[in-house]
């Protein structure tokens, strides 16, 4: 047989390696291109990207609208949503900088952690055990998690220092910011979890097909609650950052998050009925969205544009492919 | 063709919901007592029979149309109030509170229509803001009338590219409309020129702060003109093809395309009417705060949804009515009511409209498969 066949090329090789195969059955190849294609042309208009300091005011700019857009790929995952993602960020900000006042870093860092698992773990217990819808559930914590960071801190302040700055939004190494090896961080364990570990395959699980996961004697309840107590948690992690970048606790500072995270899950072309979704992609299409208006800064439009940009990309590269399978179809049909 | 759905309409016009709306989960108390969700309730809508397990009396309770219980809620509250603070009951703090529910309940008719077809509109904001923005602009050229029906035809044009893409291109409604507000967040800050509009045109503040004398009570205009639109809106839902076909869409997309009804269409022209109430409703919030930004909106993206999910509706689609919705905009107005009085603050407002959510959302809202 093998000897008759003649051996695929190697880019028909590479195009279906596993790596290549998931990253396309996950919707991630429009996201990637997109980046790519908006990458050369952010290089093009302004080469000074490359500058140390064009560098670590880009990645932290970026940083915590990708690690909220992948707490929200979690949500989506499991084929949920969450309307709270950006009342719990701006609530693990204002424990994060609050906490900074009295107490020594790491206790800070732990409780704002705590906070973000408790948030996600509080939605989760409703949707997961309570059978309420995920979008209604998140409505109401949203509004209860929002006046909770308004009662911790009610204005922005907060005792945020230089140091904190630095060993979140400052250099590592000359040209890597220490933000962007965070993010590298926290993506690589993500993937590990969701790409190595029985729970990471049961998410994917809970999200294709319920009922299939739960018939096949696997507790589909608890998977969603973890996985709402997981996305809680990277919440947390995306409002320190901002915390600490702007050198603040600000008690609606989460609130343009939550919008933005949802498209970026968009962009990253997640099935919003669960169960497809990549981190990369959703990395990828965070940078590109957060730094639109950058670009257009730089190329001296007026960067109010980049919100009726950033609106046609997402329609774009999530719809071309929906319009191009629906062209294929149709061809298909007329030839036979 | 007659839409399965016409032949549940009873009469009254509270009436909004397909048979299912008879079926065990009206059995729930209500707000009124404000206890936990009863667990033993069956989530299962698709029982339609009304020979509830639990006799004659939970019987009865099932047959009343969901958008009375949170009136019955609102008076509840209102009389709450009234034990706490007796100088609270007057005709002036009710016409208060029922402004302020209005005015939301005007900005949330739109967002009820999409619910309704299972979908739900997050451009609402901006589109309150661009028809405001846009009315006034062109008040000054096109005289009053022109700038009026200019800004609904802008609203009706934004749903139609909502319903096309979500329709044609079966994207999200979450995302489209999340896009469609980013889209529009950037042509109110790109097209309208801030300093030019301060004057409010007499024309809006006659149909919206003016006071007028109704049956004897001084009130706003905005109030009776809300309530008759919550009426139109009620009869063209429960009372017309495209109304019921509405909510058929909504429970069963793929049963309504089955049967015959061109469910595009009906998408389509469903979200442009959210559109043309939501640029409606950003001519009336002009009106009456005579005063318009480019944020202007920005409070209404979860107060709509809030405002329509306490009215009852079902957020997988197929259930909500407008008449419920105002229900829902009269609790949350007069939770406000009752924390100025006290004195607790917005704080406290926005974690008892969470809870008020939780509670109805367990009370009905369970998941139609689990």
């Amino acid at each position: 047989m093998s000897a008759i066949s003649p051996a695929p090329s190697f880019a028909t090789r590479w195009w279906n390696g596993t790596g290549v195969v998931r990253l396309r059955r996950e919707g991630a190849v429009a996201p990637i291109g997109a980046f790519v294609v908006f990458f050369v042309v952010y290089v093009i208009i302004n080469p000074a990207l490359l500058t140390r300091f064009q560098l670590q005011t880009a990645a932290n700019l970026v940083v915590p609208l990708a690690l909220v857009a992948l707490g929200q790929l979690i949500i989506v995952l499991v084929g949920g949503i969450d309307i709270s993602i950006g009342a719990i960020m701006s609530l693990c900000n204002v424990v994060f900088a609050v906490q900074l006042e009295t107490m020594p870093v790491p206790v800070a860092i732990l409780l704002s952690m705590g906070v973000g698992l408790a948030c996600g773990l509080f939605n989760g217990l409703l949707v997961a055990y309570g059978g309420l819808p995920a979008i209604a559930v998140t409505l109401a914590s949203a509004f209860i998690f929002g006046s909770l960071a308004r009662e911790v801190l009610d204005r922005p302040g907060g005792g945020v220092t230089k140091e904190i700055y630095l060993a979140t939004s400052g250099e590592l190494l000359p040209f890597v910011p220490v933000a962007l090896v965070w993010l590298a961080v926290v993506a690589v364990l993500l993937w590990l979890l969701l790409q190595r570990t029985a729970l990471g395959r049961h998410i994917y699980g809970v999200g294709s097909n319920m009922e299939s996961v739960r018939a096949a004697g696997l507790n589909a309840r608890l998977t969603k609650l973890l996985a709402f107590g997981l996305a809680g948690v990277i919440t947390s992690f995306g409002a320190m950052m901002l915390a600490a970048s702007t050198v603040t606790g600000d008690p609606r500072s989460g609130d343009p998050y939550l919008l933005s995270s949802i498209a970026a899950v968009a962009l990253a072309g997640a099935a919003f009925t669960g169960g497809r979704g990549s981190i990369i992609g959703t990395i990828l299409a965070a940078c590109t969205l957060g730094l639109i208006g950058n670009l257009l800064f730089f190329a001296g439009v007026n960067s109010y544009w980049q919100y009726v940009i950033s609106a046609l990309i997402i329609v774009a590269v999530v719809g071309i492919p929906v319009v191009w399978k629906r062209i294929a179809f149709a061809a298909r049909g007329a030839r036979s | 063709m007659t839409t399965p759905g016409t032949s549940s309409v009873t009469g009254t016009p509270e009436t909004v919901g397909t048979p299912a709306s008879t079926g065990p989960l009206g059995t729930a108390p209500g707000l009124d007592t404000g206890g936990p969700a009863d667990g033993s309730a069956s989530p299962s809508p698709d029982s339609s029979s009304p020979e509830s397990p639990r006799g004659s009396h939970a019987s009865f309770l099932s047959r009343v149309p969901r958008a009375v219980w949170p009136l019955v809620a609102f008076v509840v509250l209102f009389a709450v109030g009234g034990l706490i603070r007796p100088n609270l009951v007057t005709i002036d703090s009710l016409i208060g509170t029922a402004t302020f529910a209005i005015i939301l309940s005007i900005a949330s008719y739109g967002q009820t229509i999409a619910v309704i077809q299972a979908g739900i509109d997050l451009s609402v904001p901006n589109t309150i803001g661009f028809s405001a923005l846009a009315f006034l602009t062109l008040v000054g050229p096109l005289g009053p009338v022109g700038a009026f029906v200019a800004a609904l035809a802008a609203g009706a044009l934004i749903g139609f590219f909502n319903g096309a893409v979500i329709a044609k291109l079966g994207l999200t409604p979450i995302v489209t409309t999340i896009a469609m507000n980013g889209l529009l967040f950037g042509v109110i800050l790109l097209a309208f020129n801030f300093s030019e509009l301060t004057v409010t045109p007499d024309f809006v503040i006659a149909i919206t702060s003016a006071k007028i004398s109704l049956l004897g009570i001084t009130m706003p205009a905005v109030l009776p003109l809300g309530l008759a639109l919550m009426l139109v809106l009620q009869l063209v839902l429960s009372f017309t093809g495209w109304g019921r076909s509405l909510f058929v869409v909504g429970a069963a997309a793929e049963t309504a395309r089955l049967a015959g009804l061109p469910v595009d269409r009906i998408r389509i022209t469903g979200y442009m009417l959210s559109g043309v109430l939501a640029a409606f409703a950003g001519i009336v919030i002009v009106g009456y705060y005579q005063q318009a930004s480019a944020t202007m909106g920005a409070s209404y993206l979860l107060a709509s949804v809030a405002a329509v999910v306490v009215g009852g509706a079902s957020i997988f689609g197929g259930r909500g009515s407008v008449v419920g919705t105002v229900g829902g905009a009269l609790v949350l107005g007069q939770v406000s009511t009752l924390v100025t009085v006290l004195n607790l603050g917005a704080n406290i407002q926005q974690l008892i409209y969470g809870a008020i959510i939780l509670i109805v959302i367990s009370l009905y809202g369970r998941r139609r498969a689990a």
